[in-house]
């Protein structure tokens, strides 16, 4: 009897595992299948923006070879770099920003700490581009707005409010035990000190996320890029690049290189990600014994 | 993070504000003296890029030694007739002195009065130069605002091999012999069969208090007849580039597009390409002509520029025969210059011939006016409620009647 109803409750828990896992694979396959369809068609021989078939008739590298040697009416290679250049910078600077001001509103008492948190939360309510024309006219006056000087915009424009986003980082430092800021400081560290030298080694889970937003935010931007470039084609990021591959001049020519531009600009992203991902794994697992 | 951005920098910087201000004076020239300046120009790409040629640089160059009385330095930006007119409203100050656009958005440089009007010796050598519907379409009350150099439209692209040049006259002939493809559900595209029947927008397109008129018998009986057309088994709907592909792997043998297409489909069909003004199409029993909207892309002078002579007369020689001979050779860019539309290599191309005469004959000028941009998402409805089935022959005259209603409301 016991024994029967053991198996019927083993049977219960295949049949649901099996269900569950049905339901899951679907849900996969959905997910997955968009990011395949782009990685297929980057490898399409037929040119042109419209197909009758999911799988490719025939297969070619042709599209990434376009991408990198027919530079003179969309110059790939330079967008890229110029990307390349911009997130690095903002990724760098904003990451500073974030942790430091994480840390102090985390550690340090002033007068200005609830304000401060509080306007951080209420500007945080407005959309981005609700500012961006006069984000652009201040940039003009301030003469960043040609030359190469339009890459500098772009950094301060990534970076320059990376430091109201710190409520992530400040709850990760909130967990902290404040002892071992006081035992180093009884050791003779300074502020600093503490923060370089105990608090980030502590933290590594938090680097990487912010590390991971700040360099995906410029990478993957538009519409600063598209308000602040304007005319100047030598400073186009990749995304204004693949936008203009999708304009009904370039699109048949061009549909295919969109797909294999699209794959690449996800390299750097997978890449720093994979890279991250075991200080992620680690920081996690190393706790601080209380 | 980027939207905290925008606000923290903005409050940040607003007070250095005043700092970058400062502008520079306009030096005043003397006889006989050389006067430095610099010109902004923007142009696509295209225009621009060795493997085509260099079209904007070679008649930049061409201009400066015609004009010795100026120093220039030139400085070349990307913007293509699409874009140009909205990023010079948008700051006209740091924008271009010279810009090509597409008449479309005439209404929108205007109303930030970002474009220079051409008047005096400038407007006569245009006006000569060029047809009166070229010219019209620049104009804004009465005031001319820019040089044009091509005119902008669509017509049809068939396979000689299956049509012959008698067939394509007629749109229910050639649906006999072969299948054709239309944008059906593009509103840029579809009003042409209503146009075609006696429809108006705007009466003759420049009188915005008239309103639309796609309304009445006229209106109804060019519903049911896109009804039957979407079920004849030759017709395909063109849409997100299928008429292109369809081309491609024989399955379609006539489509409705522009010049920027010309180069794929001449790689397609070879030889066999043939193009054509729009064909008629037989309704009830009568042949209406399909009536296209009909645009013109022309030059354009930012009213902020620092050196407004040398700026009109850059844009006018960029307008001219000379540069439109050299535009066309380069890029085959068709020319709108009456005396080039005479020389003979010209006028034997039949891109040019089809696209001039589906500007003369074929088409209405596209309106400009403020409330045209009404009228296009109603319009794409039809299409797509057609294509659906949501229209149908019980319901159509509802349908043609909700569809004018709200081509003609200023609301969403």
């Amino acid at each position: 009897m016991a024994g029967k109803k053991q198996r019927s409750a083993k049977r219960v828990r295949t049949v649901n595992n099996t269900i569950v896992h049905i339901a899951l694979a679907i849900l996969a396959v959905i997910w997955v299948f968009p990011i395949a369809w782009v990685v297929l068609t980057s490898f399409r021989a037929e040119k042109g923006s419209y197909v009758s078939t999911f799988l490719p008739k025939s297969y070619t590298l042709a599209n990434y070879a376009k991408l990198f040697t027919d530079t003179t009416i969309l110059n790939f290679p330079k967008m890229f770099g110029n990307t390349l250049f911009i997130a690095i910078c903002s990724c760098v600077l904003s990451t500073f920003y974030v942790l430091s001001v994480s840390y102090c509103l985390s550690r340090l008492r002033f007068k200005m700490r609830k304000p401060y948190m509080n306007m951080a939360m209420v500007l945080g309510l407005f959309p981005g581009f609700m500012s961006m024309v006069a984000v652009y006219f201040i940039l003009k006056a301030l003469g960043l707005s040609e030359g190469g000087l339009i890459r500098l915009a772009l950094i301060l424009c990534y970076s320059g409010g990376a430091g109201l986003g710190f409520q992530i980082a400040k709850g990760f430092f909130d967990t902290i035990p404040l002892a071992i800021d006081e035992a180093a400081l009884i050791d003779g560290c300074t502020r600093w000190q503490i923060f370089w030298k105990i608090t980030l080694p502590l933290s590594k889970p938090v680097i990487v996320y912010t590390v991971l937003t700040a360099f995906i935010g410029p990478w993957v931007d538009f519409i600063f890029a598209k308000v602040i470039c304007r005319a100047n084609a030598d400073y186009y990021t990749v995304a204004i690049g693949l936008w203009r591959m999708l304009e009904k001049e370039y699109i048949d020519n061009w549909y295919t290189c969109f797909a294999a531009g699209a794959v690449l600009i996800s390299i750097p992203i997978a890449a720093l990600f994979l890279f991250m991902q075991r200080y992620y794994v680690n920081g996690m697992s190393g706790a601080v014994k209380g | 993070m980027k939207k905290r951005v925008a606000i923290l920098t903005a409050a940040a910087m607003s007070l250095t504000l005043c700092a970058g201000c400062g502008s520079s004076g306009q030096s005043v020239p003397q006889d006989g003296e050389v006067q430095d300046i610099r010109l902004m120009v923007w142009a696509p790409s295209e225009d621009q890029s060795k493997d085509s040629g260099e079209w904007l640089q070679k008649c930049c160059e061409a201009f400066a030694q015609q004009h010795p009385e100026y120093n220039i330095d030139f400085v070349y930006g990307v913007a293509d007739e699409a874009t140009a007119a909205g990023q010079v409203a948008q700051d006209a100050e740091a924008s271009a002195d010279v810009f090509m656009y597409a008449n479309d958005n005439l209404t929108v440089l205007t109303d930030a009065k970002a474009a220079a009007k051409f008047g005096g010796i400038y407007e006569q050598e245009i006006m000569d130069t060029n047809s009166s519907t070229v010219t019209d379409s620049l104009r804004e009350d009465g005031f001319l605002y820019g040089v044009p150099f091509t005119t902008n439209t669509w017509y049809m692209f068939y396979d000689k091999s299956v049509f012959s040049e008698e067939d394509v006259k007629n749109l229910d002939t050639m649906l006999e012999k072969g299948v054709v493809s239309f944008p059906f559900t593009n509103s840029w595209y579809l009003p042409s069969f209503y146009v075609g029947n006696g429809c108006t927008l705007f009466e003759d397109g420049t009188v915005e208090e008239a309103g639309v008129d796609f309304t009445g018998e006229k209106a109804y009986e060019v519903t049911d007849y896109l009804i039957d057309l979407f079920a004849n088994p030759n017709f395909v709907v063109d849409a997100d580039g299928s008429g292109m592909a369809g081309l491609r792997d024989g399955s379609i043998n006539a489509i409705f597009t522009g010049s920027w297409d010309a180069g794929s489909i001449k790689e397609i069909l070879g030889e066999n390409m043939g193009v054509s003004a729009l064909p008629t199409y037989t309704l009830n029993g009568e042949e209406k002509q399909m009536m296209a909207y009909a645009g013109s892309k022309a030059i354009g002078v930012n009213a902020a520029s620092k050196n407004m002579v040398a700026s009109i007369q850059l844009a006018v020689y960029l307008g001219s025969a000379e540069a439109q001979k050299l535009h066309y050779e380069l890029r085959n860019v068709v020319p709108c210059n009456e005396e080039l539309l005479q020389d003979e290599a010209i006028a034997n191309d039949m891109l040019v011939t089809a696209q001039n005469d589906t500007f003369n004959r074929t088409s209405i000028l596209q309106p400009f006016v403020g409330r045209m941009s009404n009228c296009w998402t109603p319009v794409e409805n039809m299409g797509k409620g057609i294509r659906n089935k949501t229209v149908t022959h019980e319901n159509s005259k509802e349908q043609t009647d909700a569809m004018n209603d709200a081509m003609n409301s200023d609301g969403i």
